[in-house]
């Protein structure tokens, strides 16, 4: 998968560039409005990772120019710390698939792409395998040798970060972020996260065994697979 | 005391004042006017009288008793002469004086004349007396005349006075009314001259406008200053953040490290929430937001509820929504979600386990109320008037909130024209009241 990373801030864009690749996409970059244009024009990327503040203008305009080329199926994310109220409305107005704002958590921006993926390429991957359990993210549910689970949504949820992150540790504030949104002043040290990872444990642990399901000591938790 | 009365009040004493000087003044020379009117007509009575005599006259009056006594038969003049002894010397000075004399039954005030003469080696003593109560009637007449005249155009000038005043105070208090009352906001001043032509009002006018442009400037600088000030910040700890989440990614880090990292992201967590917090203040301050939307509070709560239901449950506090009607308030959907979470969020927050939240509705005349009422902690009376400033809190060592919630609740508040109050006791609870105006 080819991404396009725009955004003139360079320390950010590596690290983007090497967390991506890391994941196995294939990275470039422009840090002007003018390069990006020129990229877009003559390549076509399964990601756009779009700034709006650029030296040379508004990311919104690379946007539009996108739009006006024909058969283009480019997704594009915009990340912004910009506070304008209506960005967000704005770009995704303008055809933009997803929107994040500044800071983000890198493995926030790997779910974004990942639930990208799945909307555009309806039967690719839909299915997950995890050790004895397949998670099915169309229809959000999780089975066991055909026997469904009875997993609640955040539950389904949590799962579903974790296995997307499989091999990292997720700390309780990134889960806690991706599954309840960004509410303002969210207490990351509330334990109310672990309480849904505990009755996910319980039901997953009744089909199989989950030694693979770690709980990183008052951090958070990792899948390894 | 304002103004418009002060100066009538000056204008009544100064008047009064100058009433009072002049009525003792024509007083005054109306008594010295006819005390001498009197005083030369008794003069050229005692001249008459003087060439009058002769010895016949005299003696055959003398003779007959010690004095002489003549008056009118109308009791207006009468006329004494009396032989006095010859004892030292002779005092020809003409004495007037005012007195009270009693004539056949009847008391009068007489003005009378003094005076002493010697006539065939005999000494006499005068007195011409005329009555002055024809003069003192004319002189109750008059006072009470001028007091009367005095008064009505005292009352008369009064009115005037207050009425002219009130008229030429009137743009002083529209600039007041207008420019310093009415003004909530900097922004949305009015720079509009009130219409005078009174120079000093003018110079008022202006000078309020220069200094509203002055403190509109200065609200802007600070405004922008957080905005950019936040807005700049937050592209450095999205650098910092993607760094250390791809250090964790590393095989072989060693735990304690990993663990300082992680702690770390949530410091930088932290940062953003501050700052995030920072720039909602401040993009509501700056009415950035549009107020369109038809928000229904029971709908909000619906939705909150769902979105908080996880963190009730697991503080096991019972929750209790007592909504009935749906009431629609115009304004910002998403900026009224925010402020009942944030109020919410704190209700559970500050909640002790097996704790009750109860939502209630009231409606009066000017509004509609919801009550948010928790069994939590409660704060200090001081703190409770305090909770609504920026990085106030109670230091709590449990829970890491930042002290913007409020913040952020009241310039919401603030911002929808909503009135809203917070009533705590230490360890008792808290009920937050939102009133919503109807219309």
């Amino acid at each position: 998968m080819n991404v396009l990373i725009v955004e003139d801030e360079k320390s950010l864009a590596l690290e983007m560039d090497e967390f991506l690749s890391r994941e196995g996409y294939i990275v470039e970059h422009a840090w002007k409005k003018s390069s990006a244009e020129e990229k877009i024009f003559v390549n076509n990327y399964d990601f756009i990772l779009l700034d709006l503040g650029l030296p040379d203008g508004d990311g919104f305009e690379v946007l539009k120019q996108l739009k006006n080329l024909k058969d283009r199926e480019d997704a594009v994310i915009i990340l912004t710390a910009r506070s304008e109220v209506d960005d967000r409305i704005k770009g995704l107005d303008g055809g933009a698939d997803d929107y994040l704002a500044k800071p983000f958590s890198l493995n926030e921006l790997l779910a974004r792409m990942h639930a990208i993926t799945r909307r555009k390429h309806k039967l690719e991957k839909n299915e997950v395998k995890i050790h004895d359990f397949t998670l099915d993210i169309q229809n959000r549910t999780v089975s066991y040798n055909d026997d469904r689970l009875p997993l609640t949504k955040k539950e389904f949820e949590i799962f579903n970060y974790l296995v997307l992150n499989k091999n990292r540790v997720v700390s309780r504030m990134s889960l806690t972020e991706h599954v309840w949104g960004d509410i303002l002043e969210v207490n990351s040290d509330s334990n109310f996260v672990d309480v849904h990872v505990k009755n996910l444990r319980k039901k997953l642990t009744q089909c199989s065994k989950t030694d693979w399901f770690e709980t990183v000591r008052s951090i958070g938790y990792r899948i390894n697979y | 005391m304002n103004l418009q009365a002060k100066f009538a009040l000056y204008n009544a004493i100064t008047k009064i004042a100058i009433i009072l000087v002049l009525g003792t003044i024509i007083l005054l020379s109306l008594e010295t006017i006819s005390s001498h009117h009197l005083d030369t007509r008794l003069a050229k009575k005692r001249l008459k009288v003087i060439e009058n005599l002769d010895d016949k006259e005299i003696d055959s009056l003398i003779k007959s008793r010690q004095s002489f006594t003549d008056y009118n038969i109308l009791k207006e003049e009468f006329i004494v002469l009396t032989a006095i002894p010859k004892a030292g010397k002779i005092d020809t000075t003409l004495t007037f004086t005012s007195e009270t004399r009693e004539i056949e039954g009847e008391i009068e005030i007489y003005r009378i004349l003094n005076d002493q003469f010697e006539f065939n080696n005999k000494r006499y003593k005068l007195e011409i007396g005329e009555t002055m109560t024809a003069m003192e009637s004319i002189k109750t007449t008059i006072r009470f005349y001028m007091l009367i005249v005095l008064v009505i155009s005292l009352l008369i000038t009064l009115i005037t006075d207050y009425a002219f005043t009130n008229f030429i105070l009137r743009p002083f208090y529209k600039i007041i009314d207008q420019k310093l009352n009415k003004v909530n906001n900097p922004t949305s001043y009015n720079y509009q001259n009130i219409p005078t032509n009174t120079t000093d009002f003018k110079i008022l006018d202006n000078s309020i406008n220069s200094l509203m442009r002055k403190i509109s400037d200065l609200f802007l600088l600070e405004k922008q200053f957080i905005a950019n000030v936040s807005h700049e910040l937050l592209t450095p700890i999205s650098i910092l953040s993607g760094r250390l989440e791809n250090i964790l990614t590393a095989d072989n880090l060693p735990i304690e490290h990993e663990n300082k990292i992680f702690a770390s992201l949530k410091t930088l967590n932290r940062l953003k929430v501050i700052i995030n917090s920072l720039l909602l203040i401040s993009k509501v301050e700056n009415e950035q937001y549009l107020k369109k939307d038809n928000v229904s509070i029971k709908h909000q709560l619906d939705e909150i509820y769902e979105d908080l239901e996880d963190r009730i449950l697991d503080k096991k506090i019972v929750y209790q929504n007592r909504i009935k009607s749906d009431f629609i308030f115009t304004g910002n959907q998403a900026l009224i979600h925010t402020l009942l979470v944030n109020i919410i969020n704190n209700a559970i927050k500050y909640n002790v386990a097996k704790g009750s939240i109860t939502i209630e509705e009231e409606l009066c005349q000017s509004g509609y109320i919801l009550k948010i009422c928790d069994t939590g902690i409660g704060m200090e009376k001081e703190i409770a008037t305090n909770a609504f400033n920026r990085f106030e809190r109670e230091n709590n060592e449990n829970e890491d909130g930042f002290g913007l919630g409020l913040a952020i609740v009241n310039s919401i508040a603030k911002f929808h024209q909503l009135n809203i109050d917070i009533k705590s006791e230490k360890n008792s609870g808290t009920v937050v009241s939102i009133e919503f105006p109807v219309g």
